[in-house]
């Protein structure tokens, strides 16, 4: 056995987990060190290692700097060349607005600003015929530009580079030769895919983001070098679940870009696998938002787009504009304004509104006690007593009822409300919003969700599971062990991923099969090289598919062996049965089906997972109930620890308290503990 | 206890939140399987739920502009079936005169039933590429009467009981230029009615003991009274503004468009009837657009968020004149009266400016500019319409410079990729771009005009073009100048030029390039206030020229890209002295 860490890395805390040589996790949660969040990386990795005396084989990491680098504009000064006439792509977008009726919105400033965005004489046409020869020296002129205004990043993105890159490819390589100094990102080599606008974006945010982190990863390195970590890898988590390695991040670090949720997701799958279970929604209710992400048949959804710093919205992901755009493999994860923090309001008709805006971490929720007056989802659940007073979490916050009440008096009152109907009222209004990101990946993609079980982990995720069950006619709540630092678990589970992409236009009826295998041939060479001789078991073989006329993929994965005319007629056949789950009809029989792109991803061995044999960090001593509203009345709820909770079902309502969250469970439905990973495992009537 | 559950506030938020993810829910499932350019990557169509007496409870996030004429729509389909109406029936619409907007925008509308009793409707409508009649995509300025415009359909069954209406399929493919994009695209908006039935169907039966209609109901009382205590704090007065479109669809003129606007107590008042009498061309407006547009400046002059239904429009009262632009009467055309919506919002904007001068801001590029290529494929026989979009930039508003660049609030149109539009259609984008010193000046500055430039490579192809603003320029607002005019040239093989009115039907040929330029956005307040850094700031990202920052702004910048501060000074003080 070999010991690995993971380590993930958000805005306030640095969670580490290191998974020992007998198998047995170790947990640790440290302050983060802004802006150099590297040395709480290294400090906290090297901290378990001593006292463990761990050799460790690899340490995987997550981290948020590159999204708060985008969020904050804190990334390079970059620029930006284009295809001569189309200098403005980048600022127009798809023109879209993320919400309807607003005179008063503003596009967020472009990250390459006009006067840094250069056009360069050249164009291909849609065939790859050449239109107008590439001006080499017009490149090297504006080549001098940029290196004597400093800029030390350059994304290009060219017409119809996504499948003839040749123009591009030159101009990247007389880059090279007249600016040795900065980083080039080709948006073929970032984004095989048709649009000029997402290929722009997404090309621009890896080189804004590029020289950062890239310094960051360095530091990293260097830092568990002098540890004597020297001979230990490091990989870095990627946006689709994944990992990749921290040469290949310092390339194309908008991969990485939102690997904190994805690892969240990871560890709901890996969870769900030790359980058995293969359909669930992985849902993380953290301060300020709640994700949900949809687990099928035993695998993670893929999506293909996100926008970082977008209003976030869920459901409505048509709804573009609002943040950078990102083509890249991601997680499908679902996102709104709903979590602990967020603040409930009252309109002018007298509606009772929760979030979008966060008290955040500071001053956090009134019932903190660190300034916030306002009444927060946190609150509410405190007043409800699903979330004890006193200490929490090492005693690092203190959790005063008094404030929590005062602070909801102040919608209560308007509303002719008690107290406590206003906080379940407000923790209702949460659960209908967060409701949305639930649907929004099952019944929206055709999922019946009573048929999924739910994965709750963040702060406030088991807290209102329940709720959210029932909303959704659910019946099973699984809650892992470490809730609270669950997407570093996550680090551990992830494998090593590669992807290689061809767009093509095939008839899936009229294509040679040959010109598929070609396909397929060509990537699995380039993932040969890439690879390069890592022990990567499983390679997986998709096309994306759409109806002639279409102009949206699916997904689908080739039939296994070899691929002839009747593989092909399976893939068609399997695209149009996906089609119908989506969206209820099939076409027209006898449409015209075209695959749009053939992909290949390579994935490396799973990790064997960790047992959690940990102590039970709150032991409810105080009190061996609480006084709770569960289940619409207000009753003397048992309070119990997770070790307390055996294998055999206890009815509920009942809460356990752990750490820095409570599993509620309701009336009706039963808890019992899965021993072997210490899942606890809630269930609707589940005891005679 | 029904009682009490209609008007709890909490069941209202929770019914309101899942009736808004149904419609999202349909409008990802339209724009995921639709065919034509214009529906999945221009975004032109909505999805909605209306309850059983035909009134929205909910819209998607897509045309705000089509809010407003649904009920029109719904409220004629129950005259016509009202008592008529089974289970798995689906109905077919686009005539203007019996509840439709234009032929163009063909609604799907399913009838969703639980246990025998109508609990509301999925509404869908979409823009069509072509719907047959006079010129490929069928809309076109210069058509003179509806019977021109393509395939003209009432209320018709389209669905009966689950099955297919044979006769009606067989009339529409026999009437459109290609069946299987209009086939592709109605078949998204009849996936999106079954994906609505399943989930409003689902969510009756959750709440099972308060009646949905029940909650609809109070949902709509709820929108009513959130706007009318906005409109309560509005000053009462009335205002009268005149905008105009530069064309009557046939040649260029000016066609007044006039808004009488009045605030009294928590109402509003509309007037549009002292607009011009119907035109000759295609841009006469039917009475339930003009509905839309009124509904969009009130609900865009609101500052609170309130739930998309029509509870909004009960505190509004809308006066129209049969026989003007603002109320088509037959036989007259309207495919593409678009335009004249766009204008509508224009001056009543203009006139609500008045009123309460810090929600307005001033005027937008005015709409849209559709440019509708139709020819058949080299080397083959196949027919091609491609339906080009070319989407707005914003007026100024009171506290921000308007977005250079960005679909019209009314609209939400987005644009088509022109990796996209080459990959499928024989024609090459040239340019696409922001154009310098467009933007209207102000203290905050207009947003920059949008200029698209296609090459054509097929010979004898139809170019059908609506645009507007070439004689009559978006307003600036509080002292703010108007955007550059939009203007239309076409450039031959052989060198000339030919300059094209705002609006025209033409055909073109082989190696013909096409330059639309858009208009600039009108600025706010005066342009000698303008901070002399963002001035600066546009004259290095060349929005701006130098010339034009010292002579609107009066903003002196160096060479070094710096404000002289010293010389703007003096030069704002001599220009504000004249």
């Amino acid at each position: 056995m070999s010991a690995r860490c993971g380590v993930d890395v958000g805005g306030t805390f640095t969670d580490v987990i290191l998974h020992r040589s007998d198998g047995r996790a170790v947990v640790r949660k440290v302050l983060s060190t802004p802006p150099g969040y590297d040395r709480a990386v290294v400090d906290a990795v090297t901290d378990l290692v001593g006292e463990t005396g761990e050799a460790l084989t690899e340490v995987v990491h997550g981290t948020t700097v590159a999204t708060n680098a985008v969020l904050q504009r804190l990334g390079s000064p970059t620029a930006l060349l284009t295809t001569a006439g189309f200098r403005d792509v980048l600022e127009l977008r798809r023109l879209r607005v993320p919400h309807m009726y607003d005179l008063f919105w503003r596009k967020p400033t472009p990250l390459v600003e006009r006067h840094l965005r250069f056009e360069v004489p050249e164009r291909m046409a849609a065939d790859g015929t050449v239109l107008h020869e590439l001006d080499e020296h017009r490149v090297r002129a504006i080549a001098a530009t940029i290196r004597a205004r400093g800029i030390d990043s350059v994304a290009v993105c060219l017409l119809h580079a996504y499948v003839h890159p040749a123009h591009e490819r030159r101009v990247g390589a007389i880059l090279s030769e007249e600016l040795p100094s900065a980083t080039i990102s080709l948006s073929s080599e970032i984004l095989r895919e048709q649009r000029e606008y997402e290929r722009s974006a997404t090309t621009v945010v890896n080189a804004y983001v590029r020289p950062l982190m890239s310094a960051y990863i360095d530091r990293i390195r260097t830092g568990l070098d002098a540890a004597g970590l020297d001979a230990t890898p490091l990989s870095i988590m990627q946006s689709s679940g994944g990992v990749m390695t921290a040469q290949d991040a310092k390339l194309r670090p908008v991969f990485a870009l939102e690997s904190g949720p994805a690892a969240g997701v990871v560890a709901a799958l890996g969870m769900a696998q030790r359980l058995g279970v293969d359909n669930a929604i992985a849902f993380d209710m953290g301060g300020t938002t709640a994700k949900a992400s949809l687990i099928e048949n035993g695998a993670i959804t893929r999506g293909r787009e996100y926008e970082v710093g977008g209003s976030i919205s869920a459901g409505s992901r048509l709804i573009r504009g609002a943040g950078e755009l990102l083509r890249i493999p991601t997680i499908d994860i679902a996102e709104v304004g709903a979590g602990g923090g967020s603040i409930a309001w009252l309109d002018p008709a007298g509606g009772l509104q929760v979030g979008p805006r966060s008290a955040g971490a500071d001053p956090g929720p009134a019932c903190y006690g660190r300034g916030g007056v306002e009444p927060t989802v946190t609150d509410a659940n405190v007043v409800l007593g699903l979330m004890p007073a006193g200490q929490v979490a090492d005693g690092q916050i203190t959790i005063r009822r008094e404030l929590a009440e005062g602070a909801i008096e102040r919608v209560a009152e308007p509303l002719g409300l008690s107290v406590l109907e206003a906080a379940d009222g407000i923790h209702r209004i949460a659960n209908a919003r967060m409701t949305r990101a639930l649907r929004s990946v099952s019944s929206e993609k055709g999922r019946d969700p009573r048929e999924l079980a739910l994965i709750a982990y963040g702060g406030s995720g088991p807290v209102h599971a329940g709720g959210l069950a029932d909303e959704l006619g659910a019946t099973t709540i699984l809650v892992p062990p470490v809730a609270g630092l669950f997407s570093a678990v996550g680090l551990l589970f992830a494998r090593p991923e590669f992807h290689e992409v061809r767009p093509c236009h095939l008839d899936v009826d009229a294509v040679e099969p040959s010109v598929v295998v070609g396909l397929l041939d060509e990537m699995e060479d380039a993932l040969a090289v890439a690879i390069a001789g890592r022990d990567m078991p499983v390679l997986v073989r998709t096309a994306d598919l759409r109806y002639g006329g279409q102009s949206w993929e699916i997904e689908v994965e080739l039939p296994t062996g070899p691929v002839d005319r009747a593989s092909l007629a399976g893939l068609r056949e399997r695209f149009e049965a996906e089609h119908e789950v989506l969206y209820g009809v099939r076409g027209q029989p006898g449409s015209q089906v075209h695959v749009r792109a053939v992909r290949v991803a390579a994935l490396g061995p799973l990790s064997p997972a960790p047992s959690f044999e940990l102590a039970d960090t709150h032991v409810p001593s105080r009190d061996a109930t609480r006084r709770a509203w569960v289940g619409g009345e207000l009753a003397e709820v048992p309070v119990r620890a997770r070790s307390a909770v055996g294998a055999t079902s206890m009815a509920g309502p009942l809460l356990v308290d752990e750490y820095d969250t409570t599993v509620v469970v309701p009336k009706q439905w039963t808890v019992r503990r899965h021993l072997e990973t210490g899942t606890l495992v809630v269930e609707r009537g589940g005891v005679s | 206890m029904s009682e009490r559950a209609a008007t709890d506030p909490v069941t209202l938020q929770i019914v309101a939140n899942a009736l808004q993810s149904i419609t999202d829910e349909m409008a990802t499932t339209i724009s995921r399987t639709a065919h034509s350019t214009v529906v999945r990557d221009g975004m032109d169509f909505s999805g909605a739920l209306c309850n059983a007496a035909g009134e929205t409870v909910a819209q998607a996030v897509s045309v705000p502009f089509h809010l407003g004429s649904i009920p029109t729509a719904v409220g004629t389909l129950l005259r016509r079936y009202g008592d008529r109406m089974r289970p798995g029936d689906v109905f077919i619409m686009n005539d203007p005169f019996d509840g439709g907007m234009h032929l163009q925008d063909i609604f799907v509308v399913k009838p969703v039933h639980l246990a025998g009793a109508l609990l509301g409707f999925a509404v869908t409508t979409a823009h069509h590429g072509d719907v047959g009649g006079r010129l490929p995509g069928s809309s076109a300025c210069d058509n003179t009467e509806i019977f021109q415009e393509g395939l003209r359909m009432p209320w018709l069954r389209f669905y009966s009981e689950g099955d297919p209406v044979e006769e009606v399929h067989r009339l529409i493919e026999a009437n459109v230029r290609i069946p299987h994009m209009t086939f592709g695209d109605l078949g998204a908006q009849l996936a999106a009615c079954s994906v609505a039935e399943r989930a409003l169907q689902a969510l009756a039966e959750r709440y099972g003991s308060v009646p949905l209609g029940v909650l609809m109901d109070s949902l709509l009382d709820y929108t009513e009274r959130l706007v009318r205590q906005e409109i309560a704090s509005w000053p009462d007065g009335t205002a009268t503004f005149t905008d105009y479109l530069g064309s009557d669809g046939v040649e260029t003129r000016d066609v007044p468009v006039t808004a009488r606007v009045t605030i009294r107590g928590d109402e509003v008042i509309a007037d549009l009837s002292e607009s011009a009498p119907m035109v000759r061309g295609a841009l006469n407006s039917t009475r339930s657009f003009v509905l839309a547009s009124v509904y969009q400046v009130v609900r865009c002059a609101l500052t609170v968020d309130i739930p998309n239904t029509a509870g909004a429009f009960r505190p509004v009262t809308v006066i129209t004149k049969p026989g003007t632009i603002a109320e088509v009467v037959m036989p007259a055309a309207s495919s593409m009266r678009g335009v004249t919506g766009f204008r509508i919002l224009d001056a009543l904007n203009g006139a609500l400016a008045q009123l309460i001068p810090q929600r307005v801001p001033a005027a937008g590029e005015g709409g849209n500019t559709l440019a509708i290529f139709g020819a058949t494929r080299p080397g083959t026989d196949e027919r091609f319409v491609f339906y080009e979009l070319v989407v707005g930039t914003w007026g100024g508003t009171p506290t921000w410079d308007g977005n250079d660049g960005l679909t019209n609030p009314a609209s939400l149109a987005a644009n088509i990729p022109i990796e996209v539009a080459e990959s499928e259609f024989p024609i090459i984008v040239e340019r696409y771009g922001l154009v310098p010193d467009t933007g209207g000046a102000g203290e905050h500055r207009g947003g920059l005009a949008i200029e698209r430039v296609w090459r054509c490579l097929t010979p004898e192809t139809s170019l059908i073009v609506r645009s507007d603003r070439a004689t009559r320029p978006p307003y600036g607002l509080a002292g703010g100048g108007s955007g550059a005019p939009s203007s239309n040239v076409l450039h031959r093989p052989d060198g000339t030029e030919q300059v094209l009115p705002a609006m025209f039907s033409t055909t073109i040929g082989e190696g013909d390039v096409y330059v639309h330029r858009m208009a600039g956005g009108g600025g706010f307040g005066n342009p000698l206030d303008r901070d002399p850094a963002a001035v600066a700031r546009d004259v290095r990202d060349e929005k701006v020229s130098a010339a034009a920052a010292s002579e609107l702004y009066g903003a002196v910048i160096g060479a070094d890209g710096l404000v002289d501060d010293t010389a703007t000074a003096a030069n704002r003080m001599e220009r504000r002295g004249t």
